[in-house]
This record gives structure tokens, sequence and C-alpha cells, in this order.
């Protein structure tokens, strides 16, 4: 029973997690990022697990955060309330080529980054962007001029 | 002004319209994070150790060992007899708080003796000279599944004669 309560708790602490930290810290996989998403990764196992090695602890765990996964998805799929809060909501960063200050701070993106996002969508300026929209996994859709 | 995409409604997503408290949100909760943080160098989950002394006119008994663990930790625990009058048994008797849900993974200097006396541990060390000092060690490990806060008791005898009792607070945290 205990390594359920241990793979449901860590599950809701790193969900939790992956919220307040901000969308940018998401999509992007920055040195720091990596040492969030990949290191936060081996301490969450030892907390699961501890000293558990046996095939039934990885079943039990495995299989209660994939239950939670399902659980999450299936509320913010069924309960439009929780949305903004389970998933979160797109914010707008670049409307006719002008860069929204006050969006793009917010989440802590700089010109320079919101430039490179561009380039990588093949796109030279940010003149030439009608829409660039920051969407809930963390990746910035650019939406060129005609 | 360019046309909004599907699923982008101006107001709410590019002018925030009922978000702007958003950010005080996300940055409360990482203040949570940051304190949970400060209280864990402020020692309040463990496991730096304390010492406590406890004496009578027979001896002193001082104990160095933390008052909070958590699940898996090693930590030791450190008795210190100083016997003011010599000791025939000196016999160091531990509550059940002090075994239940740990590991013992070993007492140095071994015992002379060991035995259970009433459901506690005795540990006979044998005698003790007037002046002279024994240290004993007691290396744990925390058991995984134990969550508690405990009450941790511990007698100093000399044979069945009660010496001095004193005791401290254990917190194990999951």
């Amino acid at each position: 029973m205990d390594i359920v309560l241990r793979a449901a708790l860590a599950y809701g602490f790193i969900f939790f997690l992956t919220r307040i930290v901000g969308r940018r810290e998401l999509s992007s996989l920055e040195p720091f990022d990596l040492i969030m998403l990949i290191v936060l990764g081996d301490l969450v196992q030892q907390g699961v697990t501890q000293s558990d090695y046996s095939v039934t602890g990885l079943i039990l765990a495995g299989g209660t955060i994939a239950l939670m996964q399902v659980a999450v998805s299936y509320l913010n799929f069924r309960v439009k309330r929780l949305q903004p809060i389970l998933d979160g909501e797109p914010i707008v960063l670049i409307e006719d080529g002008r860069v929204l200050e006050r969006n793009a701070s917010r989440e802590r993106l700089t010109r320079g980054e919101l430039e490179e996002q561009a380039r990588q969508s093949q796109i030279a300026s940010l003149d030439d962007v009608r829409w660039a929209v920051l969407e809930t996994s963390g990746q910035i859709s650019f939406i060129p001029k005609q | 002004m360019a046309d909004a995409p599907d699923g982008i409604v101006l107001r709410r997503h590019r002018d925030l319209a009922g978000r702007q408290w958003h950010p005080w949100v996300r940055r409360s909760l990482l203040g949570l994070v940051a304190l949970v943080a400060l209280l864990a160098l402020a020692d309040v989950f463990g496991q730096r150790p304390s010492s406590a002394r406890t004496t009578a006119d027979a001896a002193t008994l001082t104990i160095s060992a933390p008052n909070a663990v958590r699940g898996g930790l090693l930590f030791q625990a450190r008795f210190t007899i100083q016997a003011h009058q010599a000791l025939q048994d000196a016999t160091l008797v531990l509550g059940p708080g002090w075994l239940d849900g740990l590991t013992v993974n070993t007492i140095e200097p071994g015992p002379v003796n060991e035995a259970s006396r009433d459901g506690k541990l005795a540990l006979e060390l044998g005698h003790l000279p007037a002046g002279a000092k024994h240290v004993l060690y007691i290396e744990y490990q925390v058991n995984p599944t134990t969550i508690s806060r405990r009450t941790l008791t511990v007698e100093l005898d000399d044979g069945e004669t009660p010496l001095l009792t004193t005791s401290r607070k254990l917190t194990i945290f999951p």
C-alpha cells in the first residue's frame, strides 16, 4: 500500500512543480532545465520505490502513475473549469510583428529567445510574424503574415 | 488588427483579462516550496544530532542523536556514560521507541549482554570504575515505511537499580 501512496504523492508533487515553474521550463532543454527535468526524475524514483527492487513494486508504482495520469487527463477533458488549473491557457506573445512585452516578461521570455524560436520556425524576422502564441505545452506557435 | 487564430480569445489570451493575479498564485506556491527548503535548512526535517545531558549522583549520561529523521536515512545515536562512582554492572535500558521501525546496523562496543526487560532492551555494559567514561554507539537505518513521532526513553541502571532516567522525542518523516 505504501508504494501506491508514494507514487500518487510523487505524481501530484511533480505535477504541482511543473505547473508552478512556468511553461518556459517545459519546452526548453537548457542546462538548468536538464537539472530540473532529469535529475528530478532520479530523485523521485528513490522516494517512490526506496529499497524495493521487486517487479511487484515496479508494477504498483508504474500502474499508479499511469492511473493518476489518466485521471488528471479525464478531469481536464470533462471539467472545463479545471482546464486553466490543470493545463494552463495560451498566451499571445506577438501580434502583427509587435512583441507584447508584458505577456513575454510574464513568462520570462526575452526578445532574443523569441527571435531564436522564430528562426527555428524558418521565420527570419519577428516583423514577419502575424501571431505568436505560447501554448500550454510550452511550445511557441508562429503564424506568419501572408 | 489581424484576426485571432482559432481558439484564441484576445481578451483572455492577449489582454490577460481575469488572469492578472495568476503570476501571484505561482509566485506564492514557489514561495511555499522555498519555505519548505528553508525549514529543511533549519533542521526541521532532520537529521542534525542534538545532545542532551542528564546527571545523577552516580553518573552522567549524555545522548547525542537526531530529533528528526526521514525514511531510509542512516543515523547514529551516541550514549556517553561518565561514572562518578563505581558501577558494578552499568546497564542502559532503551525503550521500544529506540528500536521499533528502525534497523539497528550495529552497536559498538558490543555490550556484555543483551536482554529484554519489560519489553525494553537492556544492554549490560559491565563494570565501570569511578571516573571512567563509556561511549556506546548505535548505528541505525530508518525503515522506509516508518512514520511516527515517538518518545525515546533511556534508563541507566546499576544492575537492576535505576540511577537516572531521561527521554527525548524523535520525529520520523516519510
